[in-house]
Parts: C-alpha cells; structure tokens; sequence
C-alpha cells in the first residue's frame, strides 16, 4: 500500500475524476462512494456538474452526511431545486442524464451485470437487493460509471449467472482497477498504484491483457484535503469495513 | 367527513392477497407502525409493491403476511446490509420476488393512475427480467413498427403512507422528500394515511403550501407520532440504530410476536388509540 492514502480514496478519486464538467450525475441507495466522488468532482475540476440523487436535492451541500444511507433527507440541504427519483429516470430515457453510478454482484467479460439472482430465478439459491436503477439506466444514461468494492474470480466472471441489464457501461472502479468496455469486452483501462498487474489477473476471472500497463493516478494532495472536508467521518471506507 | 380511525381500524381495509403499496424509501419514512399492525393482524397473501424497500418488506416476510414482493431493490443500505427475512423468504420459495428496476415500479404506477393497462419502458432491453417474468414482454410500437418492452400497470388495492400533517377528512402533507408516495395514492383504489400529526380542517385551506394528498382519494387517517419508527421522517425524527439492530436480531416468531406486543404502547398512542374506533 502506497502511504497517505487508501483505495477507497483512491477509488473515489478515480471515480469522480470520470465526471466532466457540467455533466448531469446520478447515484442511488447504498452508494456513499460516488456520492461522495460527486461532491469531490463538483468541489475541484467539475463545478458545474449537476448532482442528482433519489431524494430530489439538485446540487446539494450536505451539512453532515449520514451513515446509515445515500438517499435522505440530508440531500435537500441547500438544494437549489427539487427533481426527484421519477423525474431522474426520465431525463435518463430521454437521453439527457451523462453519467449514472451503478453497482451490481457479477460482472462478465462481454459487460453483462447481474444484481439478480444466482441460481434459478423463481427459486434462487441467493436473492440479491435487485438491480436498483440499472435496467433501466445502464442501456441509457450516456455513461454508466460501476464500482464495486469487491474484485475476485466470483465477481468477475466469463459469464454471469443471471443478466440483470447490458449497456453504455464506460468504466468498472475496484479495489485492483478500473476496466473499460472497448470493442464489446471489458479490457484493462489502468491499474491502481500500489497494486500489481498480475494481481488483477489473478482475480479476475476472464482473461486480462497486461502487456501494456497504465497506472491510475494517485490521489492528489488538494483532493485528498477536499476529501477530508466533504466527508470527516471517512463514510468512503463504508464498504471496507 | 371525518375518516380518523385506530390503527387497527385502518389495517381492516387491508384484506388477505390484497396488492399494498408501501411509502417512503429505504429507511425513510416507511410506514412502519402500519406494517407492524398488517404483522399484528396476521395478513396473509399480501403482495406488496415499493421502489426500494428495506425494514417494511423485511418485517412482512418474517411475519408470513407476504406473499410476493414487486420492487427494485431491498436491502438495508450499506450500514445495516442485507434484508435477510425477505432473501431468505425468496429462497424457500415463500414468497415471489418479482424483480423490477426501480422505474418499471413507477412505469407501472404511473399506468395504474391512468387507467391504462400497461406502460412502454425506454431502456429495459437486453435483460433476463424481460423473460422470466409475465408482468414484462415487448411489443411492436405502432407507429415506428420497432419493438418496445411493456410492464403490466399496477393498481394497488391500498396504498398505505407515513405522512408529517394529515386533517380528519384525508388532507395530507408531505415534508421533505415524497418519494413515489403520491403517485402511490393516485394509482391506488383505497389510501390509508398514518401522519405524525392531525391538523385542523382549515389547515391546508389557509396555508400557502396546499395538501399532497386530497382528502376525497383517502379512506382512513391514523393518528401515528412515530409512525416510522425505527426508520426516520425527516424534519422528525432520524433512524433508531438500536432498534433496528434488535429487529434485524429476531429468529423466531416468537421474538416477533413479542417485538410487536412492546411495540403496541408506541403505535397506538395517537388520537383514537389502538381500541377504540372514532
């Protein structure tokens, strides 16, 4: 491990990095990463980004994000208008949301996402919370942004057991690193400092060409500070813990 | 006309295979008072509709009164994880997990309030969920002749919503986020409303902000302080970690059963309590 920084900053760096400015961005429940990612991009490179979240807030400047969720009440701190969940997946449909943040359980080498089921669907050996939005949002937000805080052949499959939805995926973020979806498969984009490309192939669980390596940039110092600001309780680690 | 009621008054409109839209989202302003009395009364059969649900589905598949679970999502978010009683309902086989994303849920919603029976969905397109399930197919546009997947409307039977401000006769308002409460209440042929406090009538008629919910669409207001506990209600109350911890502890029925007697105190304590009927 590289000193002064973790891979959850390094993750929600890389990810709010992917924002432009002035894109329109959506996150869900359960995702404390890219709503923080979302502040931190709104905060240094992407001040005009637009935030957008299930509650409604638009632009939100949470006084003290809360632990137990990423879509409450907190997120119309501020808020300079309401648009909410059903208005959200609208703007989605019609082809006006730029960047949706998603998770999933399984992913395979032809960017298949399952938060289904695995298993026989009517009577699964495991039932997962579900997809959320992204059936829907996958296919239709013009980039759909995945993290997933777990990178092992059990997560990174050849071939998922079950195919929630498939679509405009742009990047995959792990704790290892960040795939892209290039030519129909999921190859690698860059490897996170600190880690070794034959660590990624080792967990992955389809074949993964490291002939020509690029590394993830390291968290910087002024994001690293913002960070601390944005988020003092280290709500980013959530899912490490 | 006056519509306030005990608590078990109100879940009486409930009956067993009802279709029952539940408010709020995640751990926000649930309906859990209402859910606990629907536990209580032992429904069975339910089948129960929400964008993404937590502690509400959850309890309802423990106590045995589900009988299929139409929704985008349910687990606890990343504190508490996931909702074991309904992961584990789903793999006995006990109740149906019908698998939409969240904006089919409201697809369907928006379909019931309508009147139409079913809802085009742009971005449903490569997806298992199309297949296995019969509430999805996809059929040809008759205009561009292109195929577009449809999700059969739902129209709930009740519809049943934690709110802040509610009149006797059915006027109710929602502070801070409204979720799909609302279209819940259009889509629905009867409405329950549980609210933390009842208001004069003339409320809503001087106020500025008017009612989210007309008084003719409801038939029973519930006098519920805490009505969303353990889950919050914004401006109100926030989670109560202990007690959810101590739900997500119980094994058996019963742990449940006592869980609901030392909840009974708290649930009806409004207005018109928890026996007699106004």
């Amino acid at each position: 491990m590289v000193s002064g920084f973790r891979t959850c900053d390094i993750m929600v760096c890389a990810m709010a990095r992917l924002i432009k400015d002035g894109n329109t961005v959506f996150h869900g429940v359960s995702s404390h990463m890219p709503m923080i990612a979302t502040m931190l991009a709104r905060a240094t490179h992407a001040p005009n980004a637009v935030h957008l979240n299930i509650p409604g807030g638009v632009d939100p400047k949470v006084r003290k994000l809360m632990k137990e969720t990423s879509a409450g009440f907190e997120l119309f701190d501020n808020a300079v208008s309401i648009f909410p969940l059903q208005e959200v997946f609208d703007l989605s449909m019609r082809g006006r949301l730029d960047v949706a943040f998603l998770s999933g359980i399984q992913f395979d080498v032809n960017g298949n996402v399952n938060a289904s089921v695995i298993g026989d669907y009517h009577k699964p050996k495991v039932r997962m919370p579900g997809g959320a939005g992204s059936a829907v949002l996958i296919p239709t937000a013009r980039r759909a942004i995945i993290w997933r805080t777990k990178h092992d052949k059990r997560t990174f499959v050849e071939k998922v057991d079950f195919v929630t939805t498939r679509g405009n995926i742009d990047r995959i973020v792990t704790p290892l690193c960040i795939f892209k979806y290039e030519g129909g498969r999921l190859v690698l984009d860059t490897v996170h400092p600190g880690v070794s490309p034959q660590e990624v192939v080792e967990n992955t669980g389809f074949p993964v060409d490291i002939s020509r390596v690029r590394y993830t940039d390291a968290p910087s110092k002024q994001e690293l500070e913002m960070l601390k600001r944005i988020d003092p309780t280290d709500l980013r680690n959530i899912e490490f813990k | 006309m006056n519509k306030l009621v005990s608590l078990q008054k109100a879940i009486e409109l409930i009956k067993d295979n009802d279709l029952v839209a539940l408010g709020g989202n995640v751990l926000h302003r649930a309906p859990m008072a209402a859910c606990r009395e629907m536990a209580r009364q032992q429904k069975k059969g339910l089948r129960l509709i929400k964008t993404a649900g937590a502690m509400d589905v959850d309890i309802l598949c423990l106590a045995g009164c589900a009988a299929s679970v139409d929704a985008g999502f349910i687990s606890y978010e990343s504190e508490f994880g996931l909702a074991a009683n309904y992961r584990k309902a789903v793999q006995e086989g006990r109740v149906a997990g019908n698998e939409h994303a969240c904006y089919t849920v409201i697809s369907a919603l928006r379909a019931g309030s309508a009147g139409i029976p079913f809802m085009p969905v742009r971005g449903l397109q490569i997806s298992d969920l199309i297949e296995v399930n019969d509430y999805f197919t996809k059929i040809q546009d008759p205009f561009s002749g292109e195929m577009v997947t449809v999700v059969r409307a739902l129209a709930p039977d009740v519809a049943v919503i934690h709110v802040h401000e509610a009149d006797v006769n059915g006027n109710a308002i929602i502070h801070g986020p409204k979720f799909e409460d609302v279209l819940m209440t259009r889509a629905a042929k009867k409405v329950i409303v549980t609210a933390e406090t009842i208001v004069p009538d003339n409320r809503f008629a001087f106020a500025k902000e008017k009612a989210d919910v007309p008084h003719f669409l409801v038939n029973a207001v519930v006098h519920v302080p805490k009505g969303a506990f353990p889950c919050d209600c914004p401006e109100k109350y926030g989670i109560n970690r202990e007690a959810i911890k101590a739900f997500k502890a119980i094994k058996t029925q019963e742990e449940l059963s006592s869980y609901l007697e030392r909840n009974e105190a708290t649930d009806y304590q409004g207005r018109g309590g928890g026996v007699r009927a106004w």
